[in-house]
């Protein structure tokens, strides 16, 4: 029996094989997931907000950011024994729930996730090799520490394996 | 005013006035179905963004969720959860033709549910603007029909935004012969909540 960790939102964890990382409800937040293929050792993060606003980035540094939430997951893996160059992502999530004519101040969130999440992958050279972004509906994800395999369950939609 | 330097009394005092708020939706909502509604006494949760979803009974539980923001003199985020089956038990009753099959909503349940989170809505800021003598008022309603988790974490950005902490005042209701129920949920911004307490003579 493999163990199951659950991420909540604003948090990630890191884990082992054969540990599954899980995400539940996932809407305009964004999961992201690091693996080493050769450590199988992964991380998963439930981020909330893309960035902080001005004048609120002397917060302590928490995942509830998707720009802080790859740098953050990146440290505590190699500490696990990964190596930074093996290290792969995967995205889901950054949906846009409600109709667009509401969206005022937070307007775009589901995308300026995504944005802000490559971004991040991107300072950190780590290769997105799947995601599964976008669109309107919410997402639950089941990622599996062995083989890096993330299962994206959506409501009255067909199960999805990336 | 941060959400953590609130006092027992402080958390009465808003206890209060959401049930005055919930009484008026309620009988709007009776009024609309022609049944009566019962209210729980409201909760008032103060706790970690991370622990809302478990709050609203499970970040995978399959709801409609409605929007509204709080606008005017003081600013929030009203959402209002019906559980999958009592939202199409209350779609029966307002909508004339049978359930068509499958369990996506169509064009016009969502556009009937949009309107009982609108009336619902005016109702309880109606009656807390006037407790208040301030004028609150409801923005146009928006619906998700989804996993709670997906649908709440919406509500959370702004919040998210000045702090870790999730202030919520949540009012169960239940028709009393249907299964129809929800709860309500107002969710002050941090600046507003100072002038709500205020407003209803509490000392800060």
């Amino acid at each position: 029996m493999s163990r199951i960790v659950s991420v909540g939102i604003s948090e990630f964890k890191i884990a082992s094989a054969p540990t599954i990382l899980m995400t539940y409800g996932l809407g305009s937040c964004v999961g992201i997931a690091l693996h080493d293929p050769v450590a199988l050792t992964g991380g998963l993060a439930h981020t909330l907000l893309p960035a902080p606003v001005r004048g609120m980035d002397s917060m302590v540094k928490s995942a509830k950011f998707t720009c802080w939430a790859v740098d953050l997951m990146v440290e505590e893996l190699i500490k696990c024994g990964c190596v930074a160059e093996r290290l792969v992502a995967k995205l889901a999530g950054g949906a846009t729930m409600f109709e667009p004519q509401h969206r005022t101040t937070h307007s775009g969130i589901g995308e300026r996730n995504v944005t802000a999440a490559k971004e991040a992958l991107e300072r950190r050279g780590i290769p997105l090799v799947a995601s599964d972004t976008g669109d309107d509906y919410g997402r639950s994800l089941e990622f599996n520490t062995v083989t890096g395999v993330i299962t994206v369950r959506a409501l009255q939609r067909p199960i999805k394996r990336m | 005013m941060k959400f953590d330097a609130l006092t027992e009394e402080h958390l009465d005092a808003l206890k209060e006035v959401s049930n005055i708020g919930v009484a008026h939706a309620a009988t709007a909502l009776s009024q609309l179905i022609g049944k009566g509604i019962t209210l729980q006494v409201p909760k008032v949760h103060l706790m970690k963004i991370t622990e809302v979803p478990e709050a609203f009974g499970g970040a995978e539980r399959i709801v409609v969720g409605i929007y509204l923001q709080m606008l005017g003199d003081a600013r929030g985020n009203i959402l209002i959860v019906l559980p999958r089956e009592s939202a199409l038990k209350l779609l029966s009753r307002l909508l004339p033709r049978e359930k068509s099959e499958g369990s996506l909503l169509t064009e016009l349940e969502i556009s009937a549910l949009k309107e009982v989170g609108n009336i619902l809505a005016s109702a309880y800021l109606n009656a807390l603007g006037a407790l208040m003598r301030k004028t609150l008022i409801p923005s146009v309603p928006v619906l998700s029909f989804d996993m709670a988790g997906a649908v709440i974490d919406y509500v959370l950005i702004e919040l998210g935004e000045v702090g870790d902490l999730a202030l919520m005042v949540e009012t169960e209701f239940f028709g009393e012969e249907e299964k129809i129920g929800g709860q309500f949920f107002l969710l002050p911004d941090p600046e507003s909540l100072r002038i709500i307490l205020d407003a209803i003579g509490v000392k800060l």
